[in-house]
């Protein structure tokens, strides 16, 4: 019966949307996500037709369980260098961002 | 700001809950193989792809965090849970290079619980409601005037269990006795160095006042990091609170901080949309079951917590303010191992209380006086302690030489081979021997005709007075009650 619902999102959930994502979305694209977004979750939807009150949620598909290591220290070859050779600017070797707070 | 009346105060009930975020003393980081210890390293020196959150790195679970977690458990009143996974949970800082930080939101390792404190000699218990591992975030700091802000990597990763607690908790001062316990549990059960300063543990105090049954908006202060400030930031919203309330306006829900200078909390972030962390289980990280095999030797290898403790200092003849002071000195030195040692003798109960008054008068207050230098290790006390005690039960020691005794031979980095000389040595050890008192005696009893003839009368009084005499001409060595017998026996009979 969901399938017959249209959902309709708001341009208050598309900002939320954009917000929670960190993207930034220009007032003039809104209206084309709206559409877009409806019939992604008009296509999703059909899924809440599937009876799944007997089962157990998929959080897992490889059925390992306690995967641990030990306390210790491991050499992963990587030198602060080639660790911080992606960020975008460092200082003093600090990661420079944009001021929060 | 001004205070609320007492009279406008009762009106209300406050309503507390305390998160609090403990950091486990492991060696690594909690899903990577990177030493933990950030204090003093230099920044992103402690950091690997995993907490970079490169793509492809795949976290691995530290298995002595789990263990520890475990140890809390048991320290909280309650058991490990058999079967507990890992959430991501969302949002954008650039102190979470992921975008989400991983925690136990659906399963975690510890369900349910209790903690007993006392104020004012009230006992009080508040429940648990969960503890859950999570990785903390990495640090932020802003440098002053920039437009720009610096971000440090090394303590992104480190284990951290966070303790949430019912809203249980009802006044500032139970507010502090909670957080007070935790530290107890954390440092007895050896999951955290629990070093406050060093933000080891961090307290969020959620407050709340109403006056009806229905619950208040409550305000949230972050990252306490002292028993005070936890007080204070609940004294303070208390009456912020009442004081808003009472004027009609209405409560934001939101996140406050607290500021140590000016004794107040501040809003931190205005009124925000409700946040929406998106959680789901983490993908990377399969479930962790705990096997009823692990969960008892983890049990038992627990150390008698500090409630066991206060039953059986109590039992000693210890008051509460004794078993305090005992109770936290243990945790303020790691060398001075009181417990264990009292621990190893508590089938000898004389010996045992004993050893309890002797750490809470003479040790632990000669330890505080900074003038002192007391240089012995904690192996060595019991075999310092047996010797002053079997000297003190064969009248070799007066309980006042018996504390020279130990003062000094606190200082001792060694002990000497034999105690018994050396306290002779010092001039320390009683005599008993009754030849020489009787000697003494006789001296006195000459010198003093007057205090002979009173006592004769039978004004006991100049009793005292002679034995008093003896002491001196024996420069305190005389055994006075040895010393008061020979002289009744020379002078009544």
């Amino acid at each position: 019966m969901y399938n017959n619902v249209m959902v309709n999102l708001t341009r208050e959930d598309v900002h939320r949307l954009a917000m929670l994502s960190k993207i930034t979305i220009a007032e003039d694209e809104i209206a084309q996500m709206q559409k877009d977004l409806d019939s992604v979750l008009a296509y999703v939807e059909k899924l809440q037709d599937v009876d799944t009150s007997n089962l157990e949620p998929t959080n897992q598909v490889t059925g390992l369980k306690n995967i641990m290591r030990n306390d210790e220290v491991i050499d992963y070859g990587m030198s602060q260098e080639v660790l911080l050779s992606n960020v975008p600017e460092v200082e003093k070797n600090y990661i420079k961002t944009k001021r929060v707070l | 700001m001004a205070k609320v009346s007492q009279d406008i105060r009762d009106k209300y009930t406050v309503t507390i809950g305390i998160e609090c975020h403990v950091q486990l003393k492991t060696y690594t980081k909690l899903f990577a193989g990177v030493s933990n210890d950030a204090r003093g390293a230099a920044p992103n020196t402690l950091i690997s792809h995993i907490c970079l959150g490169l793509p492809g790195a795949l976290p691995v679970v530290n298995a002595h965090a789990i263990e520890l977690a475990s140890r809390a458990a048991f320290a909280l009143k309650s058991t490990p849970s058999t079967f507990s996974t890992f959430d991501r949970k969302h949002y954008f800082y650039p102190d979470l290079p992921m975008g989400y930080q991983i925690t136990q939101f659906y399963d975690p390792i510890v369900v349910g619980g209790k903690v007993h404190t006392n104020v004012d000699g009230t006992p009080h218990i508040v429940s648990i409601t969960r503890a859950h591992l999570e990785a903390d975030a990495g640090k932020n700091t802003h440098p002053a005037g920039a437009d720009y802000s610096l971000v440090d990597l090394n303590r992104a990763g480190t284990p951290l269990l966070e303790i949430v607690s019912d809203p249980d908790i009802h006044s500032p001062a139970e507010a502090r006795a909670y957080a007070h316990e935790l530290f107890l549990l954390m440092k007895y059960a050896d999951v955290s160095d629990a070093d406050l300063f060093h933000g080891n543990m961090r307290f969020d105090v959620n407050v709340s006042v109403s006056t009806t049954d229905e619950l208040g908006t409550r305000t949230e202060t972050k990252n306490l990091n002292s028993f005070k400030s936890v007080e204070k930031a609940a004294e303070y919203e208390i009456n912020r609170q009442i004081a808003l309330l009472e004027k009609g306006v209405k409560i934001d829900q939101e996140t406050r901080g607290w500021d140590d200078g000016s004794q107040k909390t501040t809003s931190q972030r205005g009124k925000e949309q409700a946040h929406d962390y998106r959680y789901m289980p983490d993908p990377d990280l399969p479930p962790i079951e705990l096997s009823d095999d692990f969960i008892a030797r983890v049990k038992e290898t627990l150390p008698m917590m500090p409630d066991e403790w206060r039953a059986t200092l109590a039992g000693l003849g210890l008051d509460a303010s004794q078993i305090s002071v005992l109770l936290e000195a243990e945790v303020d030195n790691s060398n001075v191992e009181y417990l264990l040692i009292l621990k190893n003798n508590l089938s000898n109960k004389n010996y045992a209380k004993q050893l309890a008054n002797w750490f809470v008068n003479i040790e632990i207050p000669y330890r505080r006086d900074e003038a002192n230098n007391p240089r012995i290790l904690a192996p060595q006390k019991p075999k310092l302690y047996k010797a002053v005690y079997d000297m003190v039960e064969a009248n070799k020691l007066s309980s006042t030489s018996a504390r020279n005794l130990i003062q000094l031979l606190l200082d001792h980095e060694e002990l000497p081979d034999n105690i018994e000389q050396y306290a002779t040595d010092q001039g320390l050890v009683q005599v008993s021997n009754t030849d020489e008192l009787e000697k003494i005696a006789d001296t006195v009893i000459e010198d003093n005709s007057q205090a002979v003839a009173d006592i004769k009368s039978g004004e006991m009084k100049a009793l005292g007075f002679l034995v008093g005499q003896m002491m001196k001409l024996s420069k305190g060595k005389a055994n006075p009650s040895i010393a008061q017998e020979i002289l009744k026996n020379k002078i009544l009979s």
